[in-house]
């Protein structure tokens, strides 16, 4: 009963938030829940102990694929974004046959590769892909109406409703996956896999998954946000995206559920509000880096351990923090 | 939901904002003679990052522009004088926070034009542009399409210009026979490898080699310019290269001990590559933007205010840093003004359908709306461009030479090597 | 044609020169740190600013230009082993996120002091060395492809031949079983960063007057680095500088024999292939992470 009520609460806020905020602050607002997904799916990835530098490749993947559906094949919005995260989801299954033959710093810079490879995929082949100028006039998700909300989703807090939904039933699915027998099966291959092999686990077919799973839903962000921005080229995934969603995950820290959601949370609301608010235009990378150093140095555990140091004083700590530790 | 913006009165913060602009004005006897309230202009370009050379530097021809056109009584309007004052925003060059940035100008500062660099960060801006009806300044010709009526390129319409440096060397070096190209693969190197072909073309100017395209990540030119020569041409063409790649070009071939005829596009700082080559190397080389001390700019149909006065007064504040985006931005605010003063309004409507009555004002002269055949739609500005050729270690502006005149005569060579590089408005994805 | 190809071979002679200074550097890091630096294109640029510093603006003769370029940069490495990477020494993840955000410092740093354009460097000297008509490699190439002999031949006596360089080796290979030897960590991990710090310093440096000077410059020396120590093999030094000279041809020749563009694709696929014949990279064995 308690956890509903904080539960709807919750709920409460996230549909009163946009109103509070000024209209650019909404547009931010949209990236960042859509960046939620993003780097919540890539904890899932990491969840098996490997550490992927094409993550934002494939969530390119999922853009192209499901701007291409709906422009060259007419494919209903909604429905070519499903299509375009299954289309990450298979390439991921095709590129862990090479890339699964590497672990470790080897899988770091064999995803690196891989993404390199697909972005000049892009570049090179002007048919479909647009090359470097990439796709523009993407079809926007239709208008529509619910009865008591007219969507209209030019409009950022349209879209933010509309996304924020699909995030958190996202987010819940990936949750459940975690807690299921094949989400601990993952927290064993990273943690002890020669026991989780000698006891009969095929490591390869769960490490697929993780990777498969994490991938679609990656793609699926990629294609929320393509739908929404109109528009994907090959610069737009590079690696120097891929370095900040890098740096939400371990500065939030990936040891809980929320911990790279909160890292995203936090450096975005301080590099795209924050910094720019104080009209440093110049400095912003500089103050960003050295927050960077700062919060790894003296916050070794992310900010969820900040979280965890505070909740555990009060006895109603959310138990699924504790279980997912 | 009904679009908030379109009745919203200002928020607070940009309430705030223009109260505190009105105090400092008090301030300061200068503003007195434009006392209303300030008009604001957007600037949305890339001030970080790797293409903030393309933003940074003509923010900063935008603020003397803004100190000059102030101190001198600001813009008048039907309702009296007022100052101007820009409002930029950083959008990395990233569609996505170009959109933000956008939104944020037009919504929250209250902005009644927004200039860009255009390329990747246009298509995040064009759902933006559709439903305000905010009138929006590219760089980029080639952003153009007929979906966005209220998009413009008055200043810039590369690649189409050219053609211009093309013409005039077979017109002045006749005996230059055989050509080479070489351009970086990417937005602004396409389309101007298919208007170079055009050009030579249309003047019986024979290519030895297909035009070599190299990442814009190069950093070695060596095997580039190796590759060139190879073939023994009389001219080199560099296509429209950035001055990163300009400059290391320029000195291999000098290395490797080319003599012939250069063309290209763009030589920003080319003292530094006559200090890097030597000054007979450079001598005749040939592209398209003037420095603006040149005594040809002084001439009564040049509609850029004071040319020498801004370079020098540019050339004193940032030393060295002088290149064709530095008054670039600039020159399109001067055809801005004059529209708006045309119109009696800064409103965005008013001033675009005052802009597009009769010839425009371009920097370079008075010119004609144009653009249907490549772009779609006529909001491209196009008349006489520069031809500057170096000559005894100065830049020289040669002639001015009509664009339109060339595309009348040779316009189906352009269509068919736009058609062949995928870059005409139709063939873009 | 002959000329072409005795020409092009130049060029392939030069860029294996300055890719393998950086790539060694790289590889001696991560080596004996096991960190991913990803600031070492950053640290490249900070000996081309150097130049910009001492020799184009305070007119400092080139090669002391150059040796303090050199010295600086070595000391921005021990500054980041001091400052990151010993506190961080059981984190290799937080490694790699401190040298991204070392990476934005130094960039911002570089854009504030020296502003966004790029800089112009006078050249040093404009003699070539003529071998033909068509065939030349100007002095100041030269000047790279000898210091990365030395270097590179320097470095090699230095971890064969001495104590310490016994020491790097060991702790590279097996800190625990180093420790154990007496040997500091500490110690190994300073030399390790000055060295791999100031090789890519010096690459900056001498290449400086050849390419274009700006803030983000790094970049695509960073992206060619980390093939190259793919395909060499990551632990490896060796691999790392017989990679930088295979790279570098094939780069050069489909370059000037097809074009730039086909030629990054081969380079990529080149590491592909590599990656998936043999994941470790042609001279990687062990597997660290």
């Amino acid at each position: 009963m308690r956890n509903l009520s904080i539960l709807l609460v919750g709920l409460a806020a996230l549909i009163a938030l946009p109103h509070a905020l000024s209209f650019s602050q909404q547009e931010i607002l949209v990236f960042l829940v859509i960046n939620v997904l993003l780097v919540t799916s890539y904890r899932l990835l990491t969840l098996t102990g490997e550490w992927s530098l094409g993550h934002v490749v494939i969530m390119g993947v999922g853009a192209y694929a499901s701007a291409l559906y709906t422009k060259e094949l007419g494919i209903y919005v909604p429905v070519s974004m499903i299509l375009g995260a299954v289309t990450a989801a298979l390439l991921a299954v095709l590129l862990s046959f090479p890339l699964f033959r590497m672990k470790g710093f080897y899988f770091l810079i064999g995803s690196f590769a891989a993404g390199e490879i697909i972005r000049l995929i892009w570049k090179r082949f002007r048919e479909p892909f647009g090359g470097v100028r990439g796709i523009s006039g993407i079809d926007p998700m239709p208008d529509f109406s619910i009865g008591i909300y007219q969507f209209d989703f030019f409009e950022p807090v349209s879209y933010y409703y509309f996304a924020g939904a699909i995030v958190i039933a996202s987010l819940w699915v990936l949750w459940r996956i975690e807690k299921s027998p094949v989400g601990l099966t993952f927290h064993a291959v990273h943690w002890q896999d020669k026991l989780a092999q000698a006891s009969g686990v095929n490591l390869r077919a769960y490490r697929t998954l993780a990777f498969a799973i994490a991938s679609g839903f990656a793609g699926l962000a990629g294609a929320l946000q393509g739908h929404y921005v109109g528009t994907v080229n090959p610069n737009s995934f590079d690696i120097e995206v891929m370095v900040f969603v890098l740096t939400w995950a371990i500065v939030g820290g990936t040891q809980t559920f929320y911990g790279p959601i909160l890292g995203c949370i936090v450096l975005t609301v301080l590099n795209e509000i924050v910094l720019r608010e104080m009209g440093l235009e110049q400095a912003r990378p500089l103050i960003y880096g050295a927050i960077m150093i700062l919060s790894i140095l003296f916050l070794p555990n992310g900010l969820e351990s900040l979280v965890q140091k505070a909740t555990r004083r009060k006895p109603v700590a959310k138990p699924e923090e504790k279980a997912a530790t | 939901m009904i679009p908030k913006f379109l009745t919203a009165g200002p928020s607070r913060r940009t309430f705030l904002k223009t109260a505190g602009a009105a105090a400092a004005s008090l301030g300061l006897p200068r503003m007195a003679l434009a006392a209303g309230e300030p008009i604001k202009i957007g600037f949305l370009a890339p001030l970080t990052g790797a293409v903030a050379a393309w933003g940074k530097p003509g923010l900063d021809g935008c603020e003397i522009w803004a100190e000059r056109v102030n101190a001198a009584g600001g813009i008048q309007l039907a309702d009296g004088a007022h100052p101007i004052e820009f409002v930029s925003y950083d959008n990395e060059y990233d569609p996505a926070k170009a959109r933000t940035g956008a939104t944020k100008l037009i919504r929250e500062d209250g902005v009644k034009f927004i200039m860009m660099l255009g390329g990747d960060t246009w298509p995040g801006v064009q759902p933006v542009a559709d439903r305000t009806g905010m009138l929006f300044s590219t760089l980029l010709p080639s952003d153009l399409s007929p979906e966005t009526t209220t998009l413009v390129a008055p200043a810039e319409v590369h690649p189409i210009y050219n053609v211009t440096g093309v013409e005039w060397l077979a017109e002045n070096k006749p005996d230059l026979k055989t050509a080479v190209m070489c351009a970086q693969d990417d937005a602004l190197g396409l389309p101007s490898v298919a208007t170079y072909l055009a050009a030579f073309e249309a003047a019986g100017i024979e290519m030895l080699d297909e035009p070599l395209l190299f990442d814009p990540a190069t950093t070695d030119f060596a095997p580039v310019v190796t590759r060139l020569m190879a073939k023994n041409p009389q001219i080199i063409c560099l296509d429209t290269c950035y001055s990163d790649y300009v400059h290391p070009i320029c000195e291999q071939l000098f290395q490797q001990g080319f003599k012939g005829q250069i063309i290209s596009c763009t030589a920003d700082f080319y003292d530094q590559m006559i200090e890097k080559t030597s000054k007979d190397f450079m001598e005749g080389f040939v592209f398209q933007f003037p420095d603006f001390d040149d005594p040809a700019l002084n001439s009564d149909a040049i509609n850029f205010q004071d040319p020498n006065g801004f370079y020098a007064e540019y050339n004193k504040r940032h030393p060295g840093q002088w290149g064709a985006v530095s008054w670039e931005y600039a020159s399109i605010m001067d055809m801005w003004k004059a529209a708006a003063e045309k119109a009696g309004s800064a409103e965005p409507d008013a001033v675009m359908t005052a802009m597009k009555d009769g010839r425009g004002a371009h920097a370079f002269g008075d010119a004609d709306w144009w653009g249907k055949d490549l772009f779609g739609i006529d909001n491209a500005l196009v008349g006489d461009w520069p031809v500057v050729a170096i000559e005894n270690g100065k830049a020289v502006i040669k002639e001015f030479r009509s664009i339109p005149d060339w595309y009348n005569r040779h316009g189906d060579l352009m269509v068919k090597h736009m058609q062949a590089y995928g870059q005409m408005w139709d063939q873009r994805g | 044609m002959l000329e072409l190809l005795a020409q092009t071979g130049l060029n392939a002679v030069y860029a294996a020169s300055y890719i393998s200074l950086v790539a060694v550097g790289l590889v001696l890091i991560f080596g004996v740190m096991g960190v991913v630096n990803f600031a070492h294109g950053e640290l490249f640029m900070a000996g081309a600013y150097a130049i910009v510093a001492l020799y184009a603006d305070m007119n400092v003769p080139f090669f002391i230009a150059v040796a303090v370029g050199m010295a600086f940069v070595g000391c921005l490495g021990l500054l980041m082993e001091w400052a990151l990477f010993r506190p961080l020494k059981d984190n290799p993840l937080g490694g790699l996120v401190a040298s991204i955000g070392f990476l934005m410092i130094l960039q911002s740093l570089a854009v504030m002091g020296f502003g966004v354009r790029m800089e112009h460097i006078p050249p040093v000297t404009q003699e070539v060395v003529r071998f033909t008509d068509k065939v030349g490699l100007p002095v100041a190439r030269l000047y790279v492809i000898v210091a990365a002999i030395v270097f590179l031949s320097a470095l090699w006596y230095f971890l064969k031949r001495t104590r310490f360089g016994w020491a790097l080796r060991a702790s590279a290979q097996d800190p625990e079983a180093a420790a154990l030897q007496g040997i500091s960590i500490t110690q190994t991990a300073r030399i390790a960063m000055f060295i791999g710090a100031a090789l890519a310093g010096v690459a900056g440096a001498l290449t400086a007057p050849l390419v274009s000077v700006n803030p983000h410059m790094g970049h695509s020396v960073i992206v060619t680095a980390f093939i190259v120590i793919i395909v060499g093999g990551v632990g490896s030094l060796e691999g790392a500088i017989l990679a930088s000279i295979a790279y570098a041809f094939v780069h050069t020749f489909v370059t000037t024999f097809w074009d730039g563009v086909l030629a990054d694709i081969v380079g990529l696929s080149l590491m592909l292939i590599v990656l998936i014949v043999k994941p470790t990279g042609l001279f990687g064995s062990a597997d660290r992470a």
